[in-house]
């Protein structure tokens, strides 16, 4: 049982040479990334171009065609311990409330009920959500339902955080507060993280590198560095002229891909 | 299911309609209008009248009883077999056929063919029971089970559940209201065969009665059984209702 | 493969059967050849068909009226609210009582003939054919009659080319529902009254111990009306094309 309350360190995600098909459709081909340790980095592209297809393999939610994805040394070969997903619907169990979807990860590996507890309120402290523990995801907003899949995703310590268009969901302003929230959560306690985005404000903004991903079939077209420095939170940095410029470059290349 | 029927609503306008009723009838009953409508005070006279001297308690014992019987089996029974066929796609090929024939079925016709079986008993009636509301149960705990979210399925796998958490913590909970459904509907089906069965057999309990005061053109106690009928099917219907608001508290 | 389960299934039915009828558990279970063989010396005397004929006078005469005066009864619940609010609490005390009880009452009023297995009928079908027709004019989108008000619609106008179409898909619903309740109905009713249709059939079948025609009669039954009520589906489906 991994030990849930040491702080762990971040790995490598390494994708080689992944294709997956789904019947007549080739979602991924041949697709080679590498995450660094600690590194923030977003997929992003048209639709169709396979980047949720690529989340879910690094998950170990779905299973390559060939090729295989190496995360910190060791092949993918079903849902693993390392990572954390967090959903775009955000997957919460309507009959559970806030403490009991956040233990909910905690649960399936066997932790005991006080413990679990004590973590939980501990991530939903840190989400800030606390004082409501108690309250059904139906009570709850848009934005304060996806910070209980946040609190959920990091409540079992995972080495690696993967986000599937976790704020498509929630309205422009809830969602600039989440992100400079979850920039100040990872530079606490720093993950690997992969973030599947529509947004090319949001991948520049949020990010070290920006993967684009073309489609039909679905593979790595350019691969963007992004130098704005650290912290962003809270610096204003979307009023910056690199902030700008780094969008529009993002933007031409997205552009050719319509 | 029952499409278009609501929960029975006793309101302030259903207390109205209902003293409305009785008062028309008391006068229908008054002005003699027909021999088959006896004045509600006589109605309740009789009523009285059998309460006190046993019989009416003795039929609705046993009636009790033989829906004890028959409903229990049927709902761990249904509730087992629809969770099957939910989760395992094969066993629902093999059985789907014929829940979905025998669930709008006229299954009276079947009452017979029980009493065959077990001759003319009593285990008839439960037998009766069992049918009129197992179908009911298997076909929504079925359609609860396959209507589970499959992003929570999902979200769960991604957190290393195994077949059986994830039966255990998204599959069944998020059941749980069709479940509730299948057995609210399959008690109100289950009150039909208890009535549908004591009658054929005609041997026991308040449907043997109802035959009995047919025959015998005894038209205020024949009333008084049916409204006692009436009165255990809506105190089975609101039990389960009841039982259902205290499981579910999530919406 | 699905197709082979479910043939798996239907064969696995019959040799319970087979099975059922050799074990000595009731001396009176006849076998799924008996069964068969009893059923076509049925249908060639006639007995069962003159039986089914009877039987459907009354389903055809009782259902028929449940919906000639179900629909619009439904639908002036649902134009005239507080009609509406009072009469589907009568309804709804209707639907709760198990309907059977009432069928003493039905014959003792109307004596033992055709009639009365009509009233049986129509007492059985006609709360949910009026409850449904109900419910479909009560759950138009109010959007709809905004629009059409906008357009400068007339009352009648609305109710027709909005209401109507709304709500047919409910009534329709109502209708084929309140067809299995009707064949429940027709079926108790005949067990119960005796002299007429199948369910004289079934009952004096099995009061003279032959249980193979019983059994025979009562498949029939079902059959029949396992194929009025796919019938009425099959039409409700080309009605409701709209629908996919």
């Amino acid at each position: 049982m991994a030990d849930v309350t040491a702080a762990p360190r971040p790995v490598e995600i390494v994708v080689d040479g992944v294709s997956k098909a789904f019947g007549t459709v080739q979602a991924l081909n041949d697709v080679h990334v590498r995450v660094r340790a600690g590194e923030f980095l977003s997929l992003i592209g048209p639709s169709g171009c396979g980047k949720t297809t690529l989340l879910k393999t690094i998950a170990g939610l779905v299973a390559p065609d060939s090729g295989r994805v190496v995360v910190g040394g060791r092949t993918v070969e079903g849902p693993g311990r390392e990572c954390s997903v967090v959903f775009q619907d955000f997957a919460l169990l309507p009959w559970a409330t806030v403490q009991k979807n956040a233990e909910f990860g905690l649960l399936l590996r066997g932790v005991p009920a006080a413990a679990r507890a004590e973590r939980a309120r501990g991530v939903i402290a840190k989400v800030g959500l606390a004082g409501f523990e108690h309250a059904y995801p139906a009570q709850l907003s848009g934005g304060m339902q996806q910070r209980v899949g946040l609190a959920r995703a990091l409540a079992v310590n995972p080495q690696v955080l993967l986000m599937d268009e976790p704020f498509a969901s929630i309205d422009e302003q809830t969602r600039r507060v989440f992100q400079d929230d979850l920039l100040q959560l990872w530079s606490e306690e720093r993950k690997t993280v992969v973030l599947v985005t529509h947004s090319m404000e949001e991948a520049i903004y949020l990010s070290d590198r920006v993967v684009v991903l073309s489609p039909r079939p679905g593979r790595v077209h350019q691969v963007l560095e992004v130098p704005l420095p650290r912290p962003r939170e809270g610096a204003g940095v979307r009023a910056t002229a690199e902030f700008a410029r780094l969008v529009d470059d993002l933007w031409k290349v997205l552009r050719k891909l319509q | 299911m029952t499409p278009g029927a609501r929960e029975s609503d006793l309101g302030r306008t259903g207390l109205i309609a209902v003293a409305g009723l009785l008062i028309m009838w008391e006068a229908l009953g008054r002005l003699d209008v027909s021999m088959f409508v006896p004045p509600v005070t006589t109605v309740a006279a009789a009523w009285w009248h059998l309460v006190g001297d046993g019989t009416l308690t003795r039929a609705a014992a046993s009636s009790l009883v033989s829906l004890v019987k028959g409903f229990v089996p049927a709902a761990v029974l249904g509730v087992a077999v629809g969770l099957a066929m939910g989760r395992f796609a094969t066993v629902r090929h093999l059985l789907d056929g014929w829940v979905n024939a025998l669930m709008s079925a006229p299954l009276s016709a079947l009452v017979p063919v029980l009493i065959a079986l077990f001759g003319i008993r009593d285990t008839v009636v439960a037998a009766t029971v069992f049918m009129f509301s197992f179908f009911v149960i298997v076909v929504n705990t079925l359609t609860g089970v396959r209507s589970t979210d499959p992003s929570l399925v999902e979200m769960a796998r991604s957190f290393g559940a195994g077949e059986f958490a994830l039966f255990g913590r998204v599959y069944l909970p998020s059941a749980l209201p069709a479940v509730m459904l299948g057995l609210r509907l399959g008690v109100v089906q289950a009150v039909k065969g208890m009535v549908v069965g004591e009658m054929l057999i005609s041997l026991v309990g308040l449907g043997e009665r109802l035959i009995y005061y047919g025959n015998t053109f005894l038209i205020a106690e024949l009333y008084a059984v049916i409204a006692s009928v009436l009165l255990i099917a809506l105190a089975t219907s609101q039990l389960a209702q009841a039982l259902d608001r205290a499981l579910i508290r999530w919406k | 493969m699905v197709v082979v389960l479910r043939a798996a299934s239907v064969i696995a039915f019959v040799l319970l059967w087979e099975w059922a009828a050799r074990v000595p558990i009731s001396f009176n279970f006849p076998s799924p050849w008996a069964t068969l063989t009893a059923l076509v010396a049925l249908l060639r005397s006639g007995a069962i068909l003159s039986a089914t004929a009877t039987s459907l006078q009354s389903l055809a005469l009782g259902f028929g009226i449940a919906i000639a005066v179900g629909v619009p009864l439904g639908l002036v619940m649902g134009v005239v609210r507080p009609v509406g609010r009072v009469a589907r609490i009568y309804l709804d005390l209707l639907i709760a009582l198990p309907t059977a009880a009432l069928i003493p009452l039905v014959i003792l009023s109307f004596g033992i003939n055709i009639l009365s297995s009509a009233v049986i009928v129509f007492v059985f079908s006609v709360p949910f054919v009026t409850m449904n027709a109900y419910g479909g004019v009560r759950d138009v989108r109010p959007h709809l009659v905004e629009m059409a008000h906008a357009f400068d619609a007339s009352r009648w106008q609305v109710f027709v080319r909005i209401v109507l179409p709304s709500a047919l898909p409910m009534i329709l619903a109502g209708i084929r529902y309140a067809l299995s309740r009707a064949f429940v109905g027709l079926i108790v009713g005949e067990l119960l009254l005796s002299p007429f249709g199948l369910g004289r059939l079934i009952m004096a079948s099995r009061s003279m111990f032959e249980h193979d025609r019983m059994f025979a009669t009562v498949l029939w039954t079902l059959l029949l009306a396992g194929v009025a009520l796919t019938a009425l589906a099959r039409l409700e489906g080309r009605l409701l094309r709209w629908r996919t």
